[in-house]
């Protein structure tokens, strides 16, 4: 496995491979916000919070169908083709995990020193 | 019934329901800074703008709670 992250093999196909998993990200919020909406809605009694959490649903679902129907046209999933999803739910988790080992951000990265004050020196900073 | 108190339960989902929706903003918003396929970016400046919408009608039901408080005008959140 590739560990180096200046190794330019790397960015190669690097553009779609991020858009895959931003696309993924956006995907699965609107998944589960249509879940969560639902069951919040099964425990409301007030109206107009049901009014509410009901339009807000059908926006949810609406938004789900055109990330999928997007995410579908640019070929980054595949619900019926599932030889092809399955090769690229395989190859986004390699791939991942790979940059999981890199060492991405070997300084330090609590950029304390760019901010006016420190932050939490009002709790006693790292100590709190 | 409409300016009623809203039951403790429905405060707690709303409570929820706004948490995750304030989050999606934030993640649509800063992801628009990444991504390379500007109709993927253009899906989330939708999601964006649709989530503010959404935010502001859960916070004027969400005032309702039995819990509810004054929100100072900053809008720096109380972290201490």
């Amino acid at each position: 496995m590739n560990t180096d992250y200046l190794d330019p093999i790397n960015s190669l196909n690097m553009p779609e491979m991020a858009d895959m998993t931003f696309a993924m990200d956006f995907l699965l919020r609107a998944k589960e916000g249509v879940r969560n909406l639902s069951v919040a809605l099964t425990e409301s009694a007030s109206p107009d919070v049901r009014a509410l959490l009901r339009n807000h649903l059908k926006q949810g679902i609406a938004m789900h169908q055109e990330i999928t129907e997007l995410m579908i046209r640019k070929k980054w999933f595949h619900p019926y083709e599932l030889n092809e999803q399955y090769q690229l739910d395989q190859l986004s988790a390699k791939n991942t995990v790979m940059i999981g080992q890199m060492n991405l951000f070997p300084d330090d990265t609590s950029r304390k020193g760019m901010f006016d004050r420190i932050p939490d020196e009002h709790i006693g900073g790292h100590k709190a | 019934m409409n300016t009623q108190t809203l039951a403790p339960h429905e405060s707690m989902e709303l409570h929820e329901a706004l948490n995750f929706k304030t989050l999606c903003l934030a993640k649509s918003k800063l992801m628009q800074g990444l991504v390379f396929d500007q109709e993927l970016k253009a899906l989330m400046q939708k999601d964006v703008i649709q989530s503010a919408q959404q935010i502001a009608e859960l916070q004027a039901i969400y005032a309702r709670a039995p819990f509810q408080a004054p929100v100072p005008n900053s809008p720096t959140p109380i972290t201490h």
